[in-house]
């Protein structure tokens, strides 16, 4: 079974939004043994700001959730994500496009920041974005990496994500 | 049909079936079609098939003499199939698990290469509810849209235009709809009055549309209609499904609020056809026109998708997202409807896979997709379709096609929306409101401030009074079910 970030409600393996909310399913391994849950709050957030790139561990979660409409998006399966918003005609098109949640009005660039995994940890880079990008209410210089940890808030402009790191215990 | 027969679709096997898993289906479907039971038009047929297939399935010799046999047939109808499938799936390798999980296949099916450019020969029944409450705005705008396709009629397309309250009449035959001033004349005759009985007006249209069946043609059922039918449910579904055995699809349209939506959605999806809601009588005659001019776009007819899933298999639900929205529900054969002209039909199918332990590869189905190309005079060759995945230890680290994301997506929120009417049919009212709750701000994240508004509204409403209003189910479930339509996922 795997479980819905949002509201921990259980899905078999494979599914793809979570039934009871609709939430976005991340998980690509089973969470065990069918009935054991993973208790969320206990895990520890400096414990948690693990996952290294493409192989990630088994059992990690991440990806980053839409503040206002509680959307999870998936980060699985590389080391760095660029965040923006597609534009029609253009070219350049961001892993992640945040256009679904009204990034032009929000002040989103076309690739406004990337999201870097390795060894050393996450950490989130702003890319000569127009408004900006901020971590935790901090604004980052830009081409600056700075670190993310579980819980942090990243704002684009004026979208705010929350960064979601867990590891299964 | 083709001519080489799938026994092991006929008795609804999968095609690794044990020699007892055969037994038991031969005996359910021998009990239920058995000629003293069952009086259907293709009943006795359909019994010696089944006897046939039980016949060579359950001798080993036969068999493996058989599925040789149909081997070949496949691999040479793969060549002159009248269809081509792509099936796209939701993960490239399954997990080899001791639990189950869940699995997605999207299937987009288009017609091959070399089709006739001509326009189909339409036959058509418009079965039109004339009780009190069509009274008025509702049977004019009714009358308008039905002179506007009989006007817009080939040589050699059929309509008839049949009225129905607690019984049914012919109100313009098909002879009489080739002059228009005398379909205006007939059509004005008609009057509203009396109750709803569905089962008659079907049953009439039906025998109108029967009458007139053109195997290089589309046959198709329009049924307008504002009210819940009195008592006769159970008829209507029968009537559904002798009409998709005949090759007949039937559309609904439901006007205002009164009328069963279960009940047309019922009817729709088992012979391949859609439902279209119409909050007001000024949509019609649009809808009519739009429903008319599809007909015409047709260049496959009768299409089925066919076949079995593996043992280990079992369809959960299916949803046909191309070219109407529309729950299929969650056995085979599927009814599929038309194919228009430059277009595909597509449809997502779920899966739930039972613990599969170590194995490299699964078979996940054997499907046949069938149908008939219009306007050539002979039935199409069915093309067979084989879904297989490899079993491994690694999960697939590459995200889900994109595709089946954005259909899912759509889907989920249908899903949703459903879930919180069945709730508040249980009296589960705090629990639907609050699932109303969450799918407004889904909505609202995808763009869909009205629909949104519309969840909210219902949520608060159950909030008061513990019920969903009979609008706001509607405008929720024909709301989100546009939302699978390709330009609203942002698909091309």
């Amino acid at each position: 079974m795997i479980e819905c970030p949002s509201c921990k409600h259980q899905e078999f393996v494979g599914t793809l939004y979570c039934s009871e909310c609709g939430t976005r399913l991340v998980h690509t391994a089973p969470i065990g043994p069918t009935g054991q849950m993973f208790e969320v709050d206990t895990v520890d957030t400096a414990d948690s700001s693990a996952p290294t790139g493409r192989g990630l561990a088994a059992g990690a979660i991440f990806g980053l959730r839409v503040v206002a409409t509680g959307d999870m998006v998936s980060l699985v399966g590389r080391d760095n994500y660029t965040l923006g918003r597609a534009a029609g005609s253009q070219a350049i098109v961001p892993d992640v496009d945040l256009d679904t949640y009204g990034a032009q009005d929000q002040g989103i660039s076309r690739l406004h920041a990337e999201i870097r995994l390795d060894e050393s940890g996450m950490h989130v880079v702003d890319l000569d974005s127009v408004n900006g990008t901020l971590v935790n209410g901090k604004r980052l210089e830009p081409q600056e990496p700075a670190p993310l940890h579980h819980k942090d808030i990243i704002q684009l402009g004026h979208l705010k994500l929350q960064v979601v790191s867990r590891i299964r215990k | 049909m083709t001519d080489e027969l799938d026994y092991y679709a006929i008795l609804g096997v999968p095609r690794n079936a044990s020699v007892e898993d055969i037994r038991r289906a031969y005996r359910e479907a021998a009990l239920r079609l058995h000629p003293d039971k069952n009086e259907g038009p293709d009943a006795t047929e359909l019994f010696l098939q089944v006897n046939k297939a039980y016949e060579v399935l359950s001798d080993r010799e036969t068999r493996t003499a058989y599925d040789e046999e149909l081997q070949s047939f496949e691999a040479e109808q793969l060549s002159k199939a009248s269809f081509k499938a792509t099936v796209v799936q939701s993960r490239r390798r399954l997990l080899s698990l001791d639990e189950p999980q869940v699995h997605y296949l999207l299937v987009d099916i288009e017609p091959s290469e070399g089709l006739p450019e001509a326009r189909p020969a339409i036959n058509l029944a418009v079965v039109i509810d004339r009780s009190t409450s069509m009274r008025g705005q509702r049977l004019d705008q009714l009358r308008t849209a039905t002179l506007k396709i009989l006007q817009r009629m080939n040589r050699g397309d059929n309509t008839s235009v049949v009225a129905f309250s607690d019984k049914a009449e012919v109100v313009v035959s098909p002879e009489q709809s080739r002059d228009i001033s005398v379909a205006r004349a007939r059509l004005s005759l008609l009057q509203a009055g009396g109750g709803t009985e569905i089962g008659q007006g079907l049953r009439m249209g039906l025998d109108e549309i029967a009458r007139n069946f053109s195997r290089a043609g589309v046959n198709h059922l329009i049924l307008l209609t504002d009210g819940r039918t009195y008592g006769d449910e159970n008829e209507c579904i029968e009537l559904a499904d002798r009409s998709s055995l005949k090759g007949i699809t039937i559309h609904g349209v439901g006007i205002g609020n009164d009328w069963s939506d279960r009940l047309l959605d019922d009817i729709a999806t088992r012979t391949g056809g859609s439902v279209a809601f119409l909050d007001s009588p000024h949509a019609i005659v649009q809808v009519m026109e739009d429903i008319f001019e599809g007909l015409g776009r047709t260049v496959a007819s009768r299409l089925r998708l066919e076949g079995s899933v593996a043992q280990q298999v079992d369809l959960r639900s299916s949803f046909r997202l191309l070219p109407e929205p529309m729950p299929m529900g969650d056995s085979l054969p599927m009814n599929l409807g038309h194919l228009p002209k430059d277009g595909l039909v597509r449809v997502l199918l779920e899966m739930v896979i039972h613990p599969i332990g170590k194995i490299s590869e699964l078979t996940l189905a054997h499907f046949t997709v069938d149908g008939d190309i219009l306007g050539q005079g002979v039935t199409g060759v069915a093309l067979p379709v084989q879904v297989k995945i490899p079993v491994s230890d690694e999960p697939d680290a590459e995200p889900p096609p994109e595709q089946i994301t954005s259909a899912l997506s759509q889907i989920s929120l249908y899903r949703m929306q459903e879930k919180a009417r069945h709730e508040a049919e249980l009296g589960q009212s705090a629990q639907a409101a609050r699932r109303l709750e969450n799918l407004a701000t889904q909505l609202l994240a995808s763009g869909q401030r009205d629909l949104a508004r519309a969840a909210l509204s219902e949520a608060d409403r159950l909030s008061h009074s513990r019920r969903l209003s009979s609008e706001g189910e509607k405008v929720l479930k024909y709301g989100t079910r546009a939302l699978m339509l390709p330009a609203r996922t942002g698909e091309s």
